[in-house]
């Protein structure tokens, strides 16, 4: 609000939490139940095994073999 | 940190909220719907790309006008309900999917997320700039002309620093994407035929082989790729989707399936013509090929389609896969991410988009570049590591801290994770077979 009075919010047809200063805020960590967490352990097993045949898959195409 | 001033990026997309809200108050519905469509039509054009457009014209020059066709539909329906959560994830959050991730589960995730897609997007961006070459290629013109025009196209867009005529210029040029339609036409498709594919699911020429097992592999596997997921939520948040919109959210995103799904059966429609010749399209590469090959069959003006229609394909590809590696890698390092961002406040989030352009581009120009290695690597990245996303996804879109009355129900969570489950396992057996295509035989 400027001293000459009160002015229209220019971000008004904005949501609260759409405005980048509330955005930009993380949300908090959240927290895992044991599924979800042996889920996700599970997860990253398969990253790891997958990780490494991406990488086969790039370079033995690579090599023209 | 308060600020007195607004942000330009909270400037415009508040102009655009506030067109929203006077076209909702006065019920003027086409108006809303034509402000609120953009991302579902985007991200399901966008797939129609360079690859997947050569994948339909091999389906149709394989097997003719016969199971693939419903096949195809089906695949557009999956993809639908997959890209509906991140619609409803954008709305509910006004988060980006990569920090989303990032924030709810941790760096490991964040950082494996944003690795995974902008690595993949790398290696699918010289994969559009090869689909742009080769449809130039069929006109003559020189792939350093083609490959320029593409990269003053594609950053030229951004220079626009406004979301809502980024998003327009593109739907524009994905209009294109329906050149598949004349050329289709001018192949003389049996109505019949299609008619028949539709409710019988065939003929299937062939009975099912390796090769067909491997095309239905490669289909599911392709029906969402990682940068759909990450592009339309953080295109819905961008263009400043709220809770109230998700309706036509959801239009947008339907509509994107049906032209795109119309695109890629006109597609497998013109190129039938070839499967009725016995022509052997094993060795075909590009599109290009395949526009040569079908000028006898759909005439020269049929042909010139098809290969403009490629051209499209790979442009838009270019456009909306560079603009979701920008998202990404932004968001996973808190920096601005939006496409109403001036330079200076969005120095990463376009730098992101122009050197990834600009790398693919010299990539694919470098004479002797391995670009079927890279081709290659494109599939293993998306389908093998479709997996973690997916479940992610799931993850997210139930997490009622942070969607509320818009997490899945219990109805939604049986058809989601189905089809989750389904593309997810599917896609791992294609990315392994891939690499060891001696499974299969």
């Amino acid at each position: 609000m400027s001293a000459a009075g009160p002015r229209s919010d220019p971000l008004d047809a904005l949501e609260p939490d759409q405005r980048s200063s509330v955005a930009e805020r993380p949300l908090p960590r959240r927290k895992l139940g044991r599924g979800i967490t042996w889920l996700l352990v599970g997860l990253r097993l398969y990253v790891l095994v997958a990780i490494p045949i991406v990488v086969y898959a790039f370079v033995h195409a690579l090599t023209g073999g | 940190m308060p600020r007195d001033e607004p942000l330009r990026e909270d400037l415009l997309r508040a102009r655009d909220r506030r067109r929203v809200r006077t076209a909702r108050t006065k019920r003027h519905r086409l108006q809303l719907l034509w402000l609120l469509v953009g991302p579902g039509i985007l991200v399901m054009l966008g797939e129609n790309d360079g690859p997947s457009m050569v994948s339909y014209a091999t389906t149709g020059a394989t097997y003719g006008i016969g199971f693939f066709v419903p096949f195809i539909l089906l695949t557009f329906a999956m993809a639908f309900v997959v890209q509906e959560m991140t619609v409803r994830l954008g709305a509910a959050t006004h988060r980006g999917h990569a920090e989303l991730i990032f924030q709810r589960f941790g760096p490991f995730w964040g950082w494996f997320a944003m690795a995974d897609l902008v690595v993949g997007n790398l290696l699918t961006l010289v994969t559009e700039f090869i689909a742009i070459e080769a449809g130039a290629l069929y006109f003559g013109i020189p792939p350093v002309a083609s490959v320029a025009v593409g990269v003053l196209l594609v950053t030229g867009a951004l220079t626009l620093r406004r979301y809502a005529t980024w998003e327009r210029v593109l739907m524009g040029l994905a209009v294109f994407n329906l050149l598949f339609v004349p050329a289709a036409i001018l192949a003389r498709p049996s109505g019949a035929a299609l008619v028949h594919a539709i409710v019988t699911w065939g003929p299937l020429p062939g009975g099912i082989t390796a090769g067909f097992i491997t095309l239905i592999l490669a289909n599911i596997g392709a029906t969402v790729t990682p940068w759909m997921l990450f592009f339309q939520q953080s295109a819905v948040v961008d263009k400043g989707l709220t809770s109230a919109d998700i309706a036509e959210g959801r239009a947008d995103t339907a509509v994107g399936a049906l032209v795109a799904a119309v695109a890629a059966i006109a597609t497998v429609a013109a190129a039938a013509p070839l499967h009725a010749a016995h022509v052997d399209v094993s060795h075909f590469l590009s599109g290009a090929d395949f526009a040569t090959a079908l000028r006898p069959f759909i005439g020269g003006a049929g042909a010139s389609l098809f290969a403009l229609g490629m051209i499209e394909a790979g442009l838009v590809a270019a456009m909306t896969i560079s603009a979701s590696s920008s998202y990404a890698m932004a968001e996973t390092l808190a920096r601005r991410h939006s496409l109403n961002l001036d330079f200076v406040q969005g120095r990463l989030f376009y730098a992101a988009a122009i050197v990834s352009t600009l790398f693919a581009a010299a990539i694919v120009l470098i004479p002797g570049a391995p670009l079927l290695a890279m081709t290659l690597a494109v599939n293993v990245i998306a389908t093998l590591l479709m997996a973690p996303a997916l479940v992610l996804l799931l993850l997210l879109v139930n997490d009622r801290e942070i969607m509320g009355t818009l997490a899945n129900t219990r109805g939604a969570n049986v058809a989601g994770i189905a089809i989750v489950a389904g593309i997810a396992l599917v896609g791992a057996v294609f990315g392994v077979v891939t690499v060891f295509p001696g499974l299969l035989a």
